[in-house]
């Protein structure tokens, strides 16, 4: 095997990452802190998809649609926590799961009365397209690398907040105890609601990002979310370091996974046993990797004090 | 009632509302099985399709190997649903909260994702099964009505024997362990165990659902695995009524027959089924079983 | 003198730097009721929880009739014949007085991976739960849902699913807290009447009921047993009067 292509192969492993973890943030903190089972966070980053893709096309200049398709989409990951997730905290997890689910029914469908059952196209602008040089004769997309960097930023950022402001101090603080949030005076309804409204950006960031990668088309998210929740599984519910672990660690093992597992069975198989088990082994490579970590860390890689 | 429809619908040359009706009670058995861990266990399995597939994969594949017996297709999809239940169950069962409901979601995932890899058996457009199960010439599943009548029979089988089961020595230590945890270990009891056996009898009991499921479409493909099958399995459970005898058909009709008038009327009818599901989680928590008279049993 | 039923030497659980038990060696004679009493914050809650199992102690050892059983999670040792009521009141909330009590049979009764018939009818189950109901006197609410039983019922209930698992010990762990006085006084007479027939270890706040029902007192004071006595000999200690300065013994 080449090494350019393991690296090239890497590379996109760290990017699908990065991806994981912009959704996963998101969906770990609403999990430690509200203790919500969100299964509607997968819609949100179908919604900042095309929100995005709607902004793009009407304003003409990607950079302003972006901006303006994420905050489209932090307004309505608020709307939503408002109109019908706030009455939900109180409920136990099953009231949660299925209202959710309804959700993620309704925005499917909603997608699909607005732009259609096809897949459209968000087309990355000129100066995103191209190459970069890794080293000589080794080329990477420059789109998969700005994604990359991105994700990482974000990554950098979201350490930063939550780890060293006030606002990400009362985070951490409503995680594990809400009334000593409520006596410092703070308005925990508005706090819950912002923090919702930044993991739904944070999602439609990704799906902004995956759009010129994978199909933007209605029930994008749901692929996403359970590998996600994978992700959240291995790192740990509630925790910023366990979901940026799990997700790097997932996003490499399924790309690796479904890049070299074939080749590597075809050198102990028969050519054809391994095209039959190769990928089929490469799609259950995740989720075996979760049972194992189960089987050894029940409450994951990074537990956190404050999740369940 | 349900023993009348098919003569009725003989009668009116309406063979719809019989085809309607059998996936509506074939519905109620993976229900019924549902009801067992998640309304009596307190387990909340998001991953119940996955017995459903298990079940359908069974009769499919060994109809295209050519076994065709009914006995031994339905007996493999049982047998077959119950070791995967013991495997998924023996893992998660670990866990509780938002970890139990994710990895049942994902290892069910897992396997969906394995029916699309698997090309031998169709992959994603699913396989065509020739020949419904035989069973020695006892029951024609080709006939509507015989077919009819055995998914009655077995759906009334199963809603008893779950009853049976919920009120038995077993049921008993099962709803406490769900009411109160450490009070269970405190007398004694370990709730591991007893979980995982009722895991196991309700995949199962899904297998079988999933071998009639394969029978009523003459199909199989992964959509039956599809994690949205599994939320319409648990949504049938409790808009039925959670850990109610009844509940689990009462859920399968109400949810089966508003989806095909939603569908017959408009192509976006998820839209409109989404908000309902929503609305009837925040303001509907009894139950159709708690409106009946004398439908809410312990 | 009596056979000794339980044999605690050296039990010792830190969480970080805060030694919750510190060494404990401590002693319960069959047919006696021992009460441990000391402090706020002296380890009492920590002590019972590694008498009952739900907490593994750092180091010490926990003979119960002759047997090891440090290493034993908490279902094993109720199986031993070691039973547990609950500082806050731990019941089957939604299920009757005579079910909750009936479980607790039923724990008693071998395996339960019985599948068919219904334990409701079982006269196995029913029999002896409807007994210990009658014995801690709410023979006459067992069809009651037990969220719907006052607080002091809930405690006697309590009570009736310890006595219903037929233990050798029973930890009971503030039977009386939270009680008004006419209450608190049922609780005192019914675990008098308990005297002679079961073994108990009491750990217990309301000096009444320490006083008027031990036969021996054990003072826990930062983790530690400080002296073991007769009520007498308890009252009468410099060291325990010095740990509960000025408050009346």
């Amino acid at each position: 095997m080449p090494l350019t292509l393991v690296l090239e192969q890497l590379l996109n492993g760290v990017q699908f990452g990065v991806m994981l973890f912009l959704m996963a943030a998101g969906l770990t903190l609403v999990f430690g802190i509200m203790n919500l089972v969100n299964l509607a966070h997968g819609s949100l980053y179908m919604m900042g998809a095309y929100l995005t893709v709607a902004a793009v096309q009407w304003s003409g200049n990607y950079l302003a649609g972006v901006a303006l398709g994420l905050f489209a989409t932090l307004l309505l990951g608020m709307l939503v926590e408002v109109v019908a997730l706030r009455t939900l905290y109180d409920r136990d997890h099953l009231d949660q799961v299925l209202a959710t689910f309804g959700l993620i029914l309704f925005f499917n469908e909603l997608v699909a009365i607005l732009w259609g059952r096809t897949a459209l196209d968000l087309a990355r602008p000129d100066w995103l397209q191209g190459h970069i040089e890794l080293f000589a004769g080794s080329r990477y997309p420059l789109y998969r690398a700005v994604v990359i960097g991105v994700g990482l930023a974000v990554a950098a950022a979201l350490w930063y907040v939550v780890t060293r402001t006030r606002l990400g101090m009362l985070v951490r603080a409503g995680a594990s105890n809400r009334s000593m949030i409520a006596a410092l005076g703070v308005n925990i309804r508005l706090l819950y609601t912002f923090v919702f409204g930044i993991g739904a950006a944070l999602a439609g960031l990704a799906g902004v990002m995956a759009g010129p990668i994978y199909a933007v088309q209605p029930g994008m998210g749901e692929l996403i979310l359970i590998q996600v929740f994978v992700v959240i599984v291995i790192g740990g519910i509630g925790s910023i370091r366990g979901a940026f672990a799990g997700a790097l660690i997932v996003g490499v093992v399924d790309t690796l996974g479904r890049a070299f597992l074939k080749p590597l069975l075809g050198t102990v198989l028969s050519p054809a046993a391994a095209d039959a088990a190769g990928p089929a082994l490469a799609s259950m490579l995740i989720y075996l990797l979760m049972a194992a970590v189960l089987a050894l860390r029940p409450e994951g890689l990074f537990p956190s004090r404050g999740g369940q | 009632m349900l023993t009348l429809l098919p003569p009725v619908a003989a009668a009116l040359q309406e063979p719809f509302y019989l085809d309607l009706v059998r996936k509506v009670m074939i519905f109620a058995i993976a229900a019924a099985s549902l009801n067992l861990i998640l309304g009596y266990g307190g387990m909340v399995s998001f991953g119940h399709a996955a017995y459903l597939g298990i079940g359908g994969y069974a009769v499919g594949v060994l109809a295209f190997y050519g076994t065709t017996s009914g006995w031994v297709q339905w007996g493999v999809a049982i047998g077959a649903s119950a070791l995967v239940a013991l495997a998924i169950g023996a893992v998660s069962i670990r866990t509780s909260g938002i970890y139990f409901i994710m990895i049942t979601l994902a290892f069910t995932q897992m396997l969906y994702y394995l029916g699309i890899s698997i090309e031998e058996y169709g992959g994603d457009d699913g396989m065509r099964i020739k020949a419904r199960s035989d069973f020695s010439g006892l029951i024609d599943l080709g006939d509507p009505v015989a077919f009819y009548y055995l998914a009655l029979v077995l759906m009334l089988a199963c809603l008893f024997l779950v009853h049976r089961i919920a009120n038995s020595r077993f049921g008993m230590v099962l709803r406490a362990a769900k009411s109160n945890e450490p009070r269970s270990r405190g007398i004694g009891f370990s709730p591991y165990a007893y979980r995982l056996v009722a895991f196991v009898i309700a995949g199962a009991m899904c297998g079988l659902a999933g071998a009639m499921f394969a029978n009523h479409t003459s199909f199989i493909t992964p959509e039956f695995m599809h994690w949205t099958r599994s939320g319409e399995i648990m949504f049938m459970v409790i808009l039925g009524g959670i850990a109610t005898t009844a509940g689990p058909l009462l859920g399968a009709l109400v949810l089966l027959v508003v989806e095909t008038l939603l569908a017959g009327w408009t192509e976006h009818w998820q839209a409109i089924l989404g908000p309902l599901l929503v609305l009837s989680v925040l303001f509907f928590r009894r139950g159709l079983a708690g409106l009946m008279p004398g439908g809410k049993d312990g | 003198m009596a056979e000794t039923l339980l044999v605690v030497r050296g039990l010792a659980k830190s969480f970080g730097a805060l030694r919750a038990t510190d060494g404990i060696d401590f002693e319960v004679r069959e047919g006696e009721t021992h009460a441990v009493i000391g402090p706020n914050g002296a380890g009492k809650t920590t002590f019972i929880k590694q008498l009952s199992g739900e907490l593994r102690p750092d180091a010490g050892q926990v003979r119960f009739a002759g047997e090891d059983i440090t290493a034993l999670p908490a279902h094993r040792r109720s199986r031993k014949g070691l039973a547990r009521s609950f500082q806050i009141t731990s019941i089957y909330r939604d299920f009757s007085a005579l079910d909750n009590v009936a479980l607790a049979v039923q724990a008693r009764a071998g395996h339960s991976f019985r599948f068919w018939r219904p334990a409701r009818e079982d006269i196995l189950l029913t029999q002896p739960a409807r007994q210990a109901l009658e014995k801690v006197g709410l023979g006459a609410r067992a069809d009651v849902l037990a969220a719907n039983l006052a607080h002091g019922e809930q405690r006697q209930l309590e009570i009736a699913l310890a006595l219903a698992t037929q233990p050798r010990l029973m930890l009971l762990d503030e039977p009386v807290a939270g009680m008004g006085s006419d209450e608190s006084q049922r609780m005192i007479e019914l675990l008098a009447s308990l005297k002679g027939e079961k073994t108990v270890v009491l750990v217990e706040h309301d000096m009444d009921a320490v006083f008027s029902l031990a036969d021996r007192i054990s003072v826990l004071v930062y983790g530690r047993i400080i002296a073991t006595g007769t009520p007498a000999e308890i009252r009468a200690n410099a060291e325990v009067r010095a740990a509960y300065l000025g408050e009346d013994l």
